[in-house]
């Protein structure tokens, strides 16, 4: 167990350096210029030039490497071009829409998710079957912004709903979460087909197993059978999905965060990358790539609670 | 000898009083202070310090909490605002003398003094693109006294005092301790004060109660600043359909630079209404004069023939009320429109452009237009003018990139032929920086040079009209760039806003909510 650990952490390292190095040059290979973004439509080449100066720009990009690295080993992400804070700071600014909105999503998405996929596979073939599939093909086809703007064109009459933003200033938990409450059920339901698709599969394979039958055949009501015996051991792929659509989900999920105008991590990247805001971009896909790691480490340690035949 | 010389008769960026489209209204002075707007702006600013960039949304934003000495009425006249009245210039136009106003409070709660407003202009034309462009030209900015303030120049120089009002690059007042190449602090004098900020999600302002307005009645940015409102919150939404939804909706107050397409959903809402900037700004294709196809005239002349603009606007903008096709540099009632050299407009003949390209000799390579798909309407008119273009003989290649890319790319005059972009209609036409040998175009006639150099020196309004004509008409002739047209910008407003004027950078300082 240890030694598996000590080469997934020694696995993770690499994977970050990799990560890194990929990030700084798929950034550099990119055209573009954050100089001339920030002075604006009148600035003259020669202004642009003396800012790209000043920020570094012209430095022989093996410089512009090794500097990176030598920050990044220490913990530095560098300093954000365009709000001027350092990256590190700008991404935890906006980890809380994002953090927020993931977990609603989850929560939304797990909940409408696993009783249809339960009860699907238990009325394997019948109509409640047939409507959760379709419904779920449906989900799966519509494309987030669509149903976003769906929502902001029929369901924000009134008021109540707000179209977009995380609230004004000074506003309580409770009214960034009413901001937070029509991006969440897009996020949901679009990310529930897969999860109703799987938790179904899953429970099928399971329902069909012998201790099944055995336990039916001690007489347990059916309801246990299917929740205590059958669920438990339809979960690995279950939790696998999940958290994998939470990765997704916590690096944030950007079309979602665009049209909800949420400033999140999401947004944070699309304005970073047309800024050209280097060291922005790098950080945040430093930052997302290491979480995308250590959800997939997690997952893994979960397996060994759910499953005791698991072991590493 | 200094005398003392009119507004009206003296620096540029004039036009013509009570025409509708270019001007904008006058505030209300009787309304009620109270309540909370929230304005949908395009994005982030790139900076609140308006000294450092030339985006029209860090004009617009920062407008509210930083002054500037001179500002424009609403008619474009340059008048005064921190300044108490308008400079007395020498006879040479080479001295001019600024009166400051007495007692006015920083942000800080610290009072104006003429060392603040030297230092101020110092730092304008050391860091700010428009400053730096005047910086040649001045010998000296100095305090004559606690306020008053001197600028000694060593050549006259008339688009000055329009630079000076101008809110795009800014030459805005701040306390002389808050400079630096970063301002320390967001420290202004204006009738609204930073209050908090963060970046991608809110920028809120409150009103300032020590704020001193003039007393003026109001006229466009001139007069009197009622500070109506007890806050304004500005929130950068990127995204069109999402600032279309929450001004129908009624989150936003108001809404900048919506799609043309939201116009009948905001004309049939209970709760907002469509606002049509008339005249609002022209597309414009700009030529590499300086290297490879372009740098030819009689290829340049070419293009000029085979464009159909009027099919380009239609691709672009849709319905005939967003558009105007229209020649000359200026729209109908400013005082630098004129039609010198508009024959050559509209010209949509392949056959002359098929002609000019045999005289220029032209071998097949390929023409390369620059555009982006940031503003659809750049990458539409593209696609029009690619068929004209090929129609006439042209080779064409689109080059489609993303904003930034363009930017970066039309600073190399190797990489492009023609690249595609838009500017609002300027108060002074030597703030347009395409006519600068210096520009991405890098136009450098030596006539042209002759008359824009008579141009940026002579004071006399009538005289500066006439070369204004003469350097329309070499930019129908030499074709540096080609004017597609007018074309108007829809914004959304609350109809329970009132008060906010027809600007291309609107504020809010006059407005009032009803209940």
């Amino acid at each position: 167990m240890a030694r598996y650990i000590a080469n997934r952490v020694l696995g993770m390292i690499v994977v970050m350096f990799l990560v890194l190095t990929a990030t700084f040059i798929i950034v550099r290979l990119a055209p573009g210029d954050p100089a001339g973004l920030m002075l604006g439509p009148d600035a003259t080449p020669a202004d642009v030039i003396e800012l790209r100066h000043a920020m570094g720009l012209d430095q022989p990009i093996p410089v512009q490497f090794v500097s990176f690295l030598a920050q990044a080993v220490r913990g530095d992400l560098g300093q954000s071009i365009f709000f001027n804070q350092p990256v590190l700071q700008v991404i935890t600014a906006r980890a809380e829409p994002t953090v927020l909105l993931t977990l609603f999503s989850i929560v939304i998405a797990v909940g409408i998710a696993l009783p249809v996929g339960i009860l699907s596979a238990y009325w394997r073939g019948s109509w409640f079957d047939q409507g959760a599939l379709s419904t779920a093909m449906l989900l799966a086809s519509i494309p987030s912004f669509w149903l976003g703007l769906m929502f902001q064109q029929h369901l924000t009459g009134g008021g109540v709903l707000p179209v977009s933003g995380f609230g004004d200033p000074g506003s309580s938990f409770f009214e960034h979460m009413r901001y937070l409450i029509l991006p969440s059920l897009v996020l949901g339901l679009v990310n529930s087909a897969l999860i109703i698709r799987f938790s179904r599969a899953s429970m099928l394979d399971v329902l069909s197993d012998d201790y099944i039958r055995t336990a039916r055949s001690k007489g347990m009501s059916e309801w246990r059978v299917v929740l205590k015996h059958a669920f438990k051991n339809a979960l690995i792929p279950i939790i696998t999905v999940v958290g994998l659509t939470f990765a997704l989900l916590i690096s944030g999920a950007v079309v979602t965060e665009r049209v909800f105008n949420l400033p999140g991590v999401g947004s944070l990247v699309v304005g970073a990358v047309l800024r050209r805001d280097y060291p922005l971009i790098q950080g945040t896909l430093v930052v997302i790539a290491g979480l995308y790691i250590l959800i997939n480490f997690a997952i893994d340690m979960l397996y060994l609670l759910v499953d005791p035949r698991v072991r590493y | 000898m200094v005398q003392r010389r009119t507004v009206l008769g003296l620096m540029g960026g004039l036009a013509i009083a009570g025409v509708s489209g270019v001007s904008f209204a006058a505030g209300d002075a009787t309304g009620k202070k109270g309540g909370t707007i929230t304005v949908a702006i395009i994005g982030e600013p790139p900076t609140l310090d308006p000294m450092l960039s030339t985006a029209d949304v860090v004009s617009t934003v920062t407008q509210h909490f930083f002054d500037t000495l001179y500002t424009f009425d609403s008619h474009w006249n340059v008048v005064p605002l921190l300044a108490s009245d308008m400079p007395k210039i020498s006879d040479d136009g080479k001295t001019y003398v600024i009166p400051l106003r007495q007692g006015i409070k920083f942000h800080d709660g610290s009072t104006m003094t003429a060392d603040d407003v030297v230092a101020c202009l110092q730092r304008w034309t050391k860091l700010a693109t428009r400053g730096k462009g005047v910086a040649a030209k001045i010998d000296s900015i100095t305090a004559t006294d606690d306020h008053t303030v001197t600028i000694a120049m060593n050549t006259p120089y008339s688009p000055m005092m329009s630079l000076l009002a101008f809110s795009n690059s800014a030459c805005m007042i701040t306390p002389k301790s808050n400079l630096g190449d970063q301002l320390t602090a967001i420290i202004g004098t204006g009738p609204y004060k930073l209050a908090d900020h963060k970046p991608d999600q809110y920028i809120q302002v409150v009103r300032f109660d020590d704020y001193q307005s003039r007393t003026e009645p109001s006229d466009g940015s001139f007069g009197q600043r009622n500070q109506y409102l007890d806050e304004i919150r500005f929130v950068p939404v990127p995204d069109t359909n999402t600032r279309v939804e929450g001004v129908i909706s009624g989150q936003f107050a108001f809404a900048d630079s919506l799609s043309n397409e939201a116009y009948d959903r905001l004309a049939k809402s209970d709760v907002s209404m469509p606002v049509l900037l008339n005249s609002f700004g022209w597309p414009v294709f700009a030529m590499n004069t300086k290297k490879g196809l372009m740098s030819k005239l009689e290829i340049r002349q070419a293009v000029e023939a085979a464009l159909a603009p009027e099919d380009m606007l239609t691709a672009a903008f849709g319905d005939k009320k967003f558009f105007t096709v229209d020649g000359p540099m200026y729209p109908e009632g400013w005082a630098w429109r004129n039609d010198a050299g508009v024959e050559l407009y509209n010209q949509a003949n392949p056959e002359k452009a098929a002609g000019l390209l045999k005289q220029g000799n032209y071998d097949g390579s390929p023409l390369r237009i620059l555009t982006s798909h940031q503003y659809e309407f750049h990458y539409q008119m593209a696609v029009v003018a690619q068929a004209y273009l090929q129609q006439a003989g042209f080779k064409v290649e689109l080059d489609v990139v993303d904003w930034a890319t363009l930017t970066q790319r039309r600073a190399n005059p190797d990489l492009w032929d023609i690249y595609i972009s838009h500017s609002p209609f300027l108060p002074e036409p030597a703030l347009n920086s395409t006519y600068d040998a210096n520009s991405p175009v890098g136009w450098n006639d030596p006539d042209k040079n002759k008359v824009l150099d008579q141009f940026t020196t002579v004071s006399d309004q009538k005289q500066r009209q006439a070369l204004f004509a003469q350097l329309q008409k070499m930019v129908f002739e030499q074709v540096p760039f080609y004017k597609v047209g007018d074309f108007n910008a829809l914004l959304g407003q609350s109809k329970k806003l009132s008060g906010v004027p027809q600007t291309p950078w609107p504020f809010f300082w006059n407005a009032q909510v009803s209940a």
